[in-house]
């Protein structure tokens, strides 16, 4: 039961699959499960404590899996990246955040929009390491590319 | 290399330029594209700028410079012609072709089409649907995100081909999501309207716009980083205003959640 929105988010990222456009089974397939991944080392790293901390995980994990597939598919990173990327993002945040505004609880307003802007930003650092570092890589093999 | 094969050949670049962009590409991914181009065949002393609304070309050849800028001003994710791109990318680069026959070759790409209009309203509902069960909605949720999930499909899509800002584009949008949850909500149904809100708001909340920001800050491309921070920023205040006037008017006036 506990896993069960891993389920949701495979459901959820196939139906974005067909919004974006993607249109090879196998990488609908692999996006999707990208994005359940996500979701499932999210709830794996809840000792970790706060929720940016735990996004910050999951997107490196994500990231990771984007760029080696990637590299086995000979297709852009981005593809699998932003499907799977797409569980991650704090959409119930930005809905609390002006739920509490709309009732005027300034205290929970700040509190709930800087947790949301920080998972934001965890999503964007963690993304962005895993890209840089690749790349740095890949860069010293192809020195002219 | 002949005048006029430079000539169509810098066509090929911008052209490709403008299909990466079009269809979601990042920006370091277009320049490093039309650098290995260039590089392939055999320009050496080039230089290419792009930034999200705008790709910058030039080659020295023989003395003479070969300049073309263009501007992009729509451009929507679509990953399947993404991946063509790069392979058509890689494969140019492998084989250099004459540059007219290159330019058929994308002409054929950006010519793909893409899914029926139809599985787009169909794939929006399922969007909402496991999304609201996703942040622990129950079936009855689920059920009537569909409805929320196709009318910001037929908002978007209804206000894109009328031209209007995007700014506008998501209030609208957001504030038909709102309506069928706040609807049934003072009917007496028993759903919850915020798992429904949130499970449909991942249609609209620009995820890949806010990892793309840090991705291009990290490349050093400042310019666009800024300008898809301003994006991020105003959708995310679009989306809250869009969200905002329905539920506050409904609670001014009718006393509902």
């Amino acid at each position: 039961m506990r896993f069960l929105p891993c389920l949701y988010a495979f459901l959820g990222c196939i139906s974005f699959c067909f919004i974006f456009q993607v249109r090879k089974p196998l990488f609908i397939f692999l996006c999707s499960a990208i994005g359940a991944v996500s979701w499932g080392v999210y709830l794996l790293a809840e000792p970790l404590g706060s929720d940016a901390v735990r996004c910050f995980v999951a997107t490196i994990v994500v990231s990771a899996l984007a760029e080696l597939l990637a590299r086995l598919l000979k297709a852009p990173a981005t593809i699998f990246l932003v499907i799977g990327i797409i569980p991650l993002v704090p959409g119930g945040g930005l809905y609390y955040t002006m739920d509490y505004l709309l009732d005027k609880n300034f205290p929970m307003f700040s509190q709930v929009g800087l947790q949301t802007a920080s998972t934001a930003a965890a999503i964007a650092v963690g993304a962005s390491m895993v890209t840089s570092i690749v790349r740095m890589l890949t860069w010293r093999r192809h020195p002219q590319a | 290399m002949k005048t006029e094969n430079t000539e169509q050949f810098l066509n090929f670049c911008c052209e490709t330029g403008r299909q990466l962009i079009q269809n979601g590409a990042e920006i370091y991914r277009v320049e490093e594209s039309i650098d290995r181009l260039m590089a392939a065949y055999g320009y050496t002393d080039t230089e290419v700028f792009a930034i999200p609304s705008s790709v910058i070309l030039n080659i020295l050849d023989g003395g003479h410079n070969y300049t073309k800028a263009i501007r992009i001003r729509s451009s929507f994710i679509n990953l399947d012609k993404l991946e063509r791109l790069n392979s058509l990318c890689r494969q140019v680069c492998r084989e250099t072709p004459p540059p007219d026959q290159a330019l058929a070759q994308l002409r054929a790409v950006a010519a793909v089409p893409g899914y029926p209009q139809w599985s787009s309203y169909l794939a929006h509902g399922f969007v909402a649907v496991f999304f609201t069960l996703f942040w622990g909605g129950v079936p009855l949720d689920a059920f009537f995100a569909f409805a929320c999930g196709v009318a910001v499909k037929a908002a978007s899509s209804s206000l894109s081909r009328m031209n209007t800002n995007i700014f506008f584009t998501y209030v609208c949008a957001s504030m038909a999501m709102v309506l069928p949850p706040l609807v049934l909500v003072h009917l007496g149904v028993p759903v919850h309207m915020d798992k429904i809100v949130i499970g449909a708001i991942m249609l609209l909340v620009p995820g890949i716009a806010i990892t793309n920001v840090i991705r291009d800050v990290l490349a050093g491309d400042f310019l666009t980083a800024l300008t898809k921070f301003a994006e991020v920023l105003i959708i995310s205040m679009a989306l809250a205003l869009g969200i905002a006037i329905p539920v506050g008017m409904a609670r001014l006036f009718l006393g509902v959640i």
